[in-house]
């Protein structure tokens, strides 16, 4: 259990941020320059805030209102760097050992051994760090932090100064890890799909502020506002008019259409009707009603439009259509909504020719964002 | 390997720790600071001196100006032979000589000096102004004496304004001779004394063209060992050792 | 080629000055040259100046202002004569000008040495628990130190070399402050060459023999 409030002024920049986590994997996510590393230096010592707290399970390391400040060197912490910064000057060994002086020469050569085994790392033990692979330096730079045992385990973007090849079976070997850690393992990442794969709770971080606070799912699945959807990279978030809402549903008002939306039952506010209201629709959940069915019955509760494919971006593996809604005053942008559908649908639909269709929304795909009242971050319960 | 770095280390330091100077059973050696044209003169006559009284002598050479500085300053000096007597008077002016003890030993001589292989002779000022003789070294006229003699034989002789563009300076007039000697300048203004060099010859120049070098020579006030140094002092001018400075082209200096 | 009855002791004089003078230089050279390359503060370019001054201004100068300044009758030296502690015309004025001489010289290598340490490894040793002191002792220095070999190196060889200041601040007394290259000097004015060209090579060779020892103790791992 980790608690973290710390505001510090820097020039141009003001991090005032407060969250708290359970054990477990956390990301510290958000775009460059959110105040995601500076939190880490906080946390670690490195670094004096203005003003703050920090405890880590139970122990207080900082708190500006009682005068504590631990020095880093008690703060029992583990850290793995952006670059690693194994120490060139000592094998994959010695590096381990280092924060081990306090054990006797015996148990030092035991826990170095037992580290090195579970790494992989044996036979490279006597290596320096600029004849190691990546990955290796990844291991040896985690072994090092871990062989202390540490309270807590910082790791600062540990990916990203690896190629990109390399980073996805690394990003594996990782998450493996930092499951098998137990306490409390902080990730900071700009990196959506690496927050996903190594967290089980996300904090979203923008601008020198905390955004959300979460479980992946939460966070991933009902972000509490368009900022977040923003830095979570979600695309197809609009605006529409509340008309209704219910325990069960909401209905907005949009493009001239009426949107169903599934309500999620812990929320405890309902908006009232007539209130703006942000939402949005995710481009895999968009789906394009095959012509040959056009005359079967349609669940009356689906949203359905139809409109226009007006322009489409090659993503590799998938496309992004663009779709626009028939009738009214089209977005400035030019379209409403993202489809995301593989290349083997695009292919097999012929949409290269094909270009008016009906898409299909079922109600719970379509997420609201921010209601007044709501609270945007929420405190896990422990466990 | 550091450790046998270290250990060379340690070596050197102590190594110096070697005793010096002065070895079991002789006695401290009297300090002369003496100007640098007096080295090949003093050379004989410190030994002979030792021999004669039992008291060795230490010579400490240089620029007579630094030397002064640096008895002024408190160097450890018993006796002081300068090249030129301005800065003897001084000293003894400010207490720092035994005025008493002050006196000119030797007149200095200026020759014209040109290297023996050569081939090429000046006899006179007038003739360094032939096409062979494209450089000609001095002393420094701002503080060395023989360069102050130079320039102001050259003045007299008319011959300043037209010689200056091909006049080498050198700090001293060992420095001037220098130059002759390693072929820089085909002559040079120096002193007798150094032109005893076998691979010079030289022709004197009228003592009249300049005003008289004059070397004088004090004992230091602070000296622990003022008779030692009187002793050496006369020495240098007594029967015995006069004929060695004379040797060296030093001359008596004239009762004006 | 050797005269007859070199005399050696310039030789010894010097090794000892210049060992304690490299010595002194690195001693008290370290620890400025780790503030200097580690830390930002107001004056420090200042400071760097300061070193460096002994290595631009003329030696004779240099030797000129010490020598007032340690000479009994200076400020320092009054002091120290006080403590019955002679330092002008003695073999320690000698070390005072070789150190003088090269302590600049160290302190710029060192001062390269350290900046070139990556801070973030420092960070790293601070969060594996060791003391601001444990930082330094196993992390900087070992990275820091093929500049403070090359320095050691260099400054010992210009300590050797020390000339102009020793002239004037120790003064050209053999047996008591000549040191080698006072002696290639006097022995120059002198017309021996004879002994300054054995005085010159011994000299070179010790240089030479010194420098390659340093290189190999640069490449020394810790």
């Amino acid at each position: 259990m980790v608690s973290v409030e710390l505001l510090s002024h820097l020039p141009g920049f003001i991090l005032d941020v407060s969250w708290e986590v359970s054990d477990g994997v956390v990301a510290l996510f958000g775009p460059s320059g959110a105040g995601k590393s500076l939190t880490l230096n906080h946390l670690a010592g490195l670094r004096r805030p203005d003003a703050g707290r920090i405890v880590v399970r139970g122990r207080t390391l900082y708190d500006s209102t009682r005068g504590i400040n631990q020095p880093t060197r008690d703060r029992r912490l583990g850290v793995v760097f952006q670059g690693f910064a194994l120490f060139p000057h000592m094998t994959v060994a010695e590096n381990i050992g280092f924060g081990l002086r306090r054990l006797g020469s015996a148990d030092r050569r035991a826990r170095v051994g037992e580290l090195l085994e579970r790494l992989g790392l044996g036979p490279a033990r006597d290596l320096r760090p600029h004849a190691l692979s990546g990955g290796q330096q990844q291991r040896t730079a985690l072994g090092r932090a871990l062989a202390t045992d540490p309270d807590l385990l910082l790791l600062d973007e540990p990916l990203s100064a690896l190629d990109t090849p390399l980073r996805r079976a690394l990003r594996d070997d990782l998450a493996l890890a930092l499951r098998g850690f137990g306490k409390t393992a902080i990730v900071v990442t700009h990196d959506l799909g690496e927050a996903c794969q190594l967290a089980d709770q996300i904090v979203v971080y923008e601008g020198g502020k905390v955004l959300q606070v979460g479980r992946k799912a939460d966070v991933l699945g009902r972000p509490a506002s368009p900022a977040v959807a923003t830095v979570l990279g979600i695309r197809n978030v609009l605006e529409g008019e509340v008309l209704e809402a219910t325990p069960e549903f909401v209905r907005i008002g949009w493009r001239g259409h009426e949107l169903r939306a599934a309500n999620w039952s812990e929320r405890p506010a309902l908006p009232s009707a007539g209130s703006r209201v942000s939402f949005f629709v995710r481009p895999e959940h968009v789906r394009l009603m095959r012509k040959d069915r056009y005359g079967a019955p349609v669940d009356r509760r689906m949203n359905v439009f139809r409109g226009d494919l007006v322009g489409e971006t090659d993503l590799g593996t998938s496309l992004a259509l663009q779709f626009r809604v028939a009738g009214g005053t089209p977005p400035a942008r030019g379209y409403d909504l993202e489809i995301e559908i593989s290349r083997l649908a695009h292919e097999k639909l012929h949409l290269d020719y094909d270009r008016q269709w009906t898409v299909a929304v079922q109600p719970s795909a379509v997420q609201l964002l921010e209601v007044p009242g709501e609270p945007i971050g929420t405190i896990l319960p422990i466990g | 390997m550091l450790g046998r770095v270290v250990a060379a280390c340690g070596l050197l330091v102590l190594s110096g720790s070697v005793p010096h100077e002065s070895t079991s059973g002789r006695r401290d050696g009297l300090v002369v600071f003496a100007a640098s044209d007096l080295q090949p003169a003093f050379t004989e006559l410190g030994p002979a001196f030792e021999q004669l009284t039992g008291q060795p002598v230490v010579f400490s050479y240089g620029s007579s100006g630094s030397l002064a500085a640096q008895i002024e300053l408190g160097a450890p000096a018993d006796l002081f032979f300068s090249a030129d007597e301005s800065y003897v008077r001084s000293l003894a002016q400010r207490g720092i000589l035994d005025r008493a003890s002050t006196r000119v030993y030797a007149e200095g001589r200026l020759v014209l000096a040109t290297l023996r292989s050569s081939g090429i002779t000046v006899a006179s000022l007038d003739q360094l102004l032939r096409p062979e003789v494209t450089r000609v070294a001095m002393a420094n006229p701002e503080h060395a004496p023989y360069g102050r003699a130079a320039r102001q034989a050259l003045v007299s002789s008319g011959v300043w304004e037209t010689m200056a563009p091909r006049v080498v300076m050198g700090e001293n007039v060992r420095q001037a001779a220098q130059y002759l000697l390693t072929g820089a300048v085909e002559a040079a203004l120096v002193s007798s004394s150094l032109a005893l060099d076998t691979a010079l010859v030289s022709a004197p120049l009228d003592p009249a063209l300049h005003q008289p070098i004059l070397q004088a020579a004090g004992i230091v006030r602070s000296s622990s060992r003022p008779s030692d140094a009187q002793r050496f002092l006369d020495f240098v001018t007594s029967d015995v050792g006069w004929p060695v400075m004379e040797r060296f082209g030093f001359v008596r200096p004239h009762v004006r | 080629m050797f005269a007859e009855g070199l005399d050696l002791v310039p030789a010894l004089l010097s090794a000892r000055v210049a060992g304690l003078s490299t010595l002194a230089a690195v001693t008290l050279g370290t620890p400025l040259a780790w503030l200097l390359g580690r830390y930002r503060f107001t004056g420090r370019a200042l400071l760097e100046n300061v070193v460096l001054l002994p290595l631009v201004l003329p030696p004779t100068v240099v030797g000129y202002y010490v020598l007032v300044l340690v000479s009994r009758r200076g400020p320092v030296g009054e002091v120290l004569a006080a403590a019955g502690f002679d330092l002008a015309f003695t073999w320690r004025g000698a070390v005072l000008a070789a150190w003088i001489g090269s302590f600049g010289l160290f302190v710029r290598s060192a001062q390269a040495g350290f900046e070139l340490v990556d801070p973030t490894l420092e960070d790293a040793a601070r969060t594996l628990g060791r003391s601001e002191w444990g930082v330094f002792w196993s992390v900087t220095l070992p990275l820091a130190w093929r500049g403070i070999a090359a320095g050691t190196a260099l400054a010992f060889c210009r300590a050797v070399g020390e000339f102009g200041i020793t002239l004037m601040v120790a003064g050209n007394i053999p047996g008591r402050t000549q040191t080698i290259p006072l002696a290639i000097y006097d022995a120059v004015q002198g017309n021996r060459m004879a002994d300054a060209n054995a005085l010159s090579l011994l000299t070179l060779a010790v240089v030479v023999l010194l420098l390659l020892l340093a290189r190999r103790g640069a490449r020394v791992r810790f």
